[in-house]
């Protein structure tokens, strides 16, 4: 018996290109998620909703009934290189603007700052805050010479102490912010299963109640397998051709929208849903079925009020693996929406999802991979809770635990 | 009395509404392909506002996307992206295709209990994450990674757009969902089977690859199936890493590249007319195209399935 | 007589669950050996522990001896596929694998090592007239193992045993998936082999005990009760145990 055989090798060799093969898989996780956390976990705080997708410049005066002066000291303690003016309640910095020209950065505002918020000049009525990483372009006084970014931070706050009426300031707004997407994000998910989930669940109940075992069944059911197969650019083509047109005509929308996104995304998830609630309503004993008609309930009743019920956790299953659904599509709503981020949001004008966004902000010049690499942080997270939460709901209808809800 | 009907009358209703959701339900196929076929063959039937009928010929085999000025020509050929889309697509395939076998072998009969668990969970994870994130780690990394590999072997690369680029992150798409797919299959191989084999005498390793493996093959084989399907339709993530080659085939693993899907993205923030439409007619290439590829895999799958190995 | 197997004080434990019993049996050569009992008493448990079968069950403990000729089949430094190769092993129920016949039967011999065809060819067409099966299937080698009916499998299976040349042949009920024509076959197939080849049989039916074997070990329990020249055993067992088993009291 030769320990050291061909066969012996071989089988080594066969162990060996296993372990390999399948530390691949593994380890190219690791890299996207080392990768996607190295690039955009900088990015990751609250402010990314607060601000604005787009960069503007803004023009603001002061508002009227707020002119009494801060004559304050900051409630957080402000690094040497910050500049503060207690009169205003404003604490500047060097920064650097989008050409990468030297610039002013705000980097604290007191709340009670007569400066927090300024009358949008642009606009009637409209205000706008102050948010630190602004910059701050130029400030004209009404008692004296305006200041200019160019000329250094010191200047500048001297200038402003020394000043007591305020004229306009001119602001660049910081962008980057992903607040719309995520609206619409919510927006898409909300739409989407208030169209897919009672269609879904309804065609699965009849399938599965009322349709069983028959043939015709067993054809609609092949009819609806067959759109899985169908990638989900396709559907955005179907979105295009027969949703946009349809949400024109009733509404005010003058292109792609989220109502014609929602549909799209209606089409997708269907096959999804019906697959998982027909099989939690096939788990459903049929001696509930049975008892609760031979007590005289109707159909109808059996259905809704015993069968629904006991099923809800797959149902709920479903609803998870749409919203992972939704979060995750890309293509589809690029043709069925658009691709065109947005910060104010309505149902009738486009906008972009989350992941619809990182699409945007890859084709532009310059890729932003930071910012993408934060909302894919986001994806990611939301992705990873889902899944956990259907793995959790699927052990626990195995075990039986969930349900008896007669 | 009274009650009784009308619990039956609420009954017949909620019934024909039910059925009316099911109905609508399979009718999303019959719409989605009408629309497609619709569309996808009016350029080749109407005067498109005054450019002229696109040639289907020349649609279907030419190698040039476009020739001449866009919105002014209706010179448009996709045969060079029917090619590339199906190159790439099998590329990614068979470097799939091993990877997800071995990973299914190690998770269901060689890993421990505990660690084959976890990585069954991390795979299925993987296989959750939307494509436009891998797409993201493919524009992120694996770009640089190719360009600096065509820069070790000398070859010309446009800073990393390529074969390569696009095969390997479709293959690190497909990988999760056909690894789960072949570890279900693995995982049911009747345990006589192997006891069968461990008494003859063989060792653990040559029974997993001579008769889990073979038992497993029907299992495999839909995995496939299905790992192609996903890497013929994949759209955003192939055009962040593809390029947007305008014509020709591109066989080599450095050149830029297009797939029939990338190519449908493409400008899609400022087109009109012929140009949108034409979309449509590569849409309805490419589910013609999934459709014999499904057909043709089944085929051979109804063969293979029935046992000899 | 020869010694083929000699176990000595064997016991084997399922986690905390004692299955076998300071088991002490000698298993002669070229005879058939039946092991009988009623359902979980260890019988299978046991045939299992000749050739290192229990090794793929996590949580087992195995105390004392088996000796498999010279070697002690528990020792650290015994291989485990050299065991496995001189004994052969057929299951209760037909598990061929799902390739041709031919590759069935070819199995065993070529994870050992490369063959020539002619060689291999002979090898498969002797295996397959030593288990009775080789009329019935010459013509269609290469079909699918999956299309023999259940006795026919069955019939393969030792077949695929046999072509390892094995010294011994342990068999797990291997009729009583079967019906009764299938299973008269396969118990003249073993009065044949027996010429031949050691076998040990677990059985569920003492019919089939005194039908076919040499020598019978009634299992009872994880204990090995009595163990006895086959005729003796049925006509005057020595424990009363035995005799109520025999006369159907339980079991």
């Amino acid at each position: 018996m030769s320990k050291f055989s061909l066969r012996h090798m071989l089988d080594l060799f066969l162990q060996l290109m296993t372990f390999l093969f399948s530390s691949i898989s593994f380890l190219t996780l690791g890299a996207i998620l080392v990768f996607v956390f190295n690039q955009g976990w900088s990015l990751i705080n609250i402010d990314l909703i607060r601000y604005p997708y787009e960069s503007t410049t803004l023009l603001g005066e002061p508002i009227e009934n707020q002119t009494e002066f801060c004559l304050c000291e900051p409630n957080i303690s402000l690094g040497d290189d910050v500049f503060y003016s207690s009169k205003w309640g404003i604490g500047l910095i060097e920064g650097v603007d989008l050409l990468g020209q030297a610039s002013i950065q705000l980097a604290y505002i007191h709340p009670n700052s007569p400066l927090a918020s300024l009358n949008n000049k642009g606009i009637e009525g409209n205000e706008f805050v102050l948010l630190p990483e602004y910059l701050i372009q130029k400030i004209s006084y009404n008692d004296r010479a305006t200041s200019l970014a160019r000329r250094g931070v010191e200047r500048m706050i001297n200038e402003l102490e020394s000043s007591n009426s305020i004229f306009e300031i001119e602001v660049i707004t910081k962008g980057g912010g992903i607040g719309g997407s995520i609206i619409t994000t919510l927006w898409l998910i909300g739409l989407t299963l208030l169209i897919a989930i009672p269609v879904g669940v309804g065609a699965a109940l009849y399938l599965n109640e009322y349709a069983k075992k028959s043939q015709f069944a067993n054809a609609i059911r092949s009819f609806i397998e067959t759109l899985t197969g169908v990638p989900s650019i396709i559907f955005g083509l179907l979105g295009v051709a027969i949703f946009i047109p349809f949400t024109v005509a009733l509404t005010d929308a003058t292109g792609g929208n989220l109502i014609s996104g929602a549909l799209t995304l209606s089409v997708i998830l269907l096959p999804i849903i019906i697959r998982t609630t027909e099989e939690s309503l096939k788990v459903v004993p049929i001696d509930y079925r049975n008892a609760s008609l031979a007590l005289g309930a109707s159909r109808t009743q059996t259905t809704f009020k015993v069968v629904v019920p006991n099923a809800l956790p797959g149902i709920l299953a479903a609803v998870l693996l749409g919203i992972g659904r939704i979060v995750g599509e890309s293509a589809a709503l690029i043709f069925a929406i658009g691709s065109i981020v947005r910060d104010e949001i309505r149902l009738t004008d486009k906008s972009t999802s989350l992941a619809v966004h990182i699409y945007s902000m890859m084709t532009d010049e310059p890729a932003n991979i930071e910012l993408s690499s934060t909302i894919a942080i986001i994806i990611l997270g939301i992705v990873l809770v889902l899944n956990l939460l259907i793995k959790f709901i699927s052990t626990r209808i195995m075990k039986g635990k969930i349900g008896g809800v007669i | 009395m009274k009650n009784n009907q009308a619990k039956k009358w609420i009954d017949q209703l909620v019934e024909k509404i039910l059925f009316l959701m099911a109905l609508l339900s399979a009718s999303f196929i019959v719409i989605v392909v009408l629309v497609i076929i619709e569309r996808g063959l009016s350029p080749f039937i109407s005067d498109n506002d005054g450019l002229g009928q696109v040639n289907l010929l020349r649609f279907l085999t030419g190698i040039v996307y476009l020739d001449g000025p866009t919105f002014l020509s209706n010179a448009y050929g996709i045969g060079y992206l029917i090619i590339s889309t199906l190159y790439i697509a099998l590329l990614s395939l068979l470097i799939a295709m091993p990877v997800s076998i071995f990973s299914a072998l190690f998770i269901a009969k060689i890993a421990p209990k505990f660690l084959g668990n976890t990585l069954r969970t991390i795979t299925e994870i993987l296989a959750a994450i939307p494509s436009i994130v891998y797409g993201l780690f493919g524009a992120g990394v694996i770009l640089d990674l190719v360009y600096n590999l065509s820069l070790l072997v000398g070859v010309q690369s446009s800073a990393g757009f390529s074969v390569l680029s696009t095969v390997i992150v479709l293959a690190i798409m497909i990988i999760p969902t056909m690894t789960v797919i072949a570890e279900v299959a693995i995982r049911a191989v009747q345990n006589e089977l192997i006891q069968g084999s461990l008494a003859l005498g063989a060792t653990p390793t040559q029974t997993n690859f001579k008769v889990v493996l073979a038992s497993a093959k029907s299992g495999i084989f839909t995995a496939a199936i299905l790992g192609v399907g996903r890497a013929l339709g994949e759209a955003t993530a192939v055009s962040l890493v593809a390029g947007s080659r305008r014509s020709g085939i591109s066989f080599a693993l450095f050149e830029t590249t297009a797939t029939l899907t990338s190519t449908m993205l493409q400008g899609m923030k400022e087109t009109v007319g012929l140009d949108y439409t034409i979309r449509f007619s590569i849409g309805l290439v490419l589910m013609v195209i999934i459709l014999l590829v499904n057909f043709i895999l089944n085929f051979v799958k109804s063969k293979v399935g029935r046992v000899h190995v | 007589m020869k010694k083929i197997f000699d176990t000595q004080n064997l016991s084997l434990y399922y986690g905390k669950n004692q299955a076998l019993k300071n088991i002490n049996l000698t298993i002669f050569e070229k005879s058939v050996t039946a092991l009988i009992g009623p359902s979980g008493c260890g019988k299978s448990t046991f045939l299992r522990t000749l050739n290192r079968m229990n090794d793929l069950i996590p949580d087992v403990m195995i105390q004392g001896n088996v000796w498999f000729g010279e070697i002690s089949v528990y020792d650290k430094k015994t291989d485990v596929i050299d065991i496995r190769k001189r004994i052969g092993m057929v299951f209760q129920k037909p598990n061929p694998f799902p390739m041709s016949i031919y590759d069935n039967v070819a199995y065993g011999p070529r994870c050992q090592r490369n063959y020539g065809k002619k060689e291999l060819d002979s090898l498969v067409k002797e295996a397959l007239i030593k288990s009775a099966l080789y009329e019935e299937v010459k013509d269609r080698l290469q079909k699918s193992a999956l299309e023999l009916s259940g006795g026919q499998q069955q019939r393969l299976c030792i077949a695929r045993a046999l072509a390892m040349n094995p010294e011994v042949l342990l068999m797990d009920e291997p009729t009583s998936a079967l019906d009764p024509i299938a299973t008269a076959k396969i118990e003249d197939l073993i009065v044949e082999l027996k010429k031949n080849y050691t076998i040990v049989i677990v059985t569920h039916s003492m019919q089939q005990a005194a039908r076919i074997s040499d020598q019978t070990a009634f299992f009872l329990l994880g204990d090995l009760i009595e163990v006895e020249e086959t005729k003796t055993f049925f006509a005057t067992p020595k424990d009363p145990r035995s005799e109520s088993y025999i006369t159907g009291r339980f079991g």
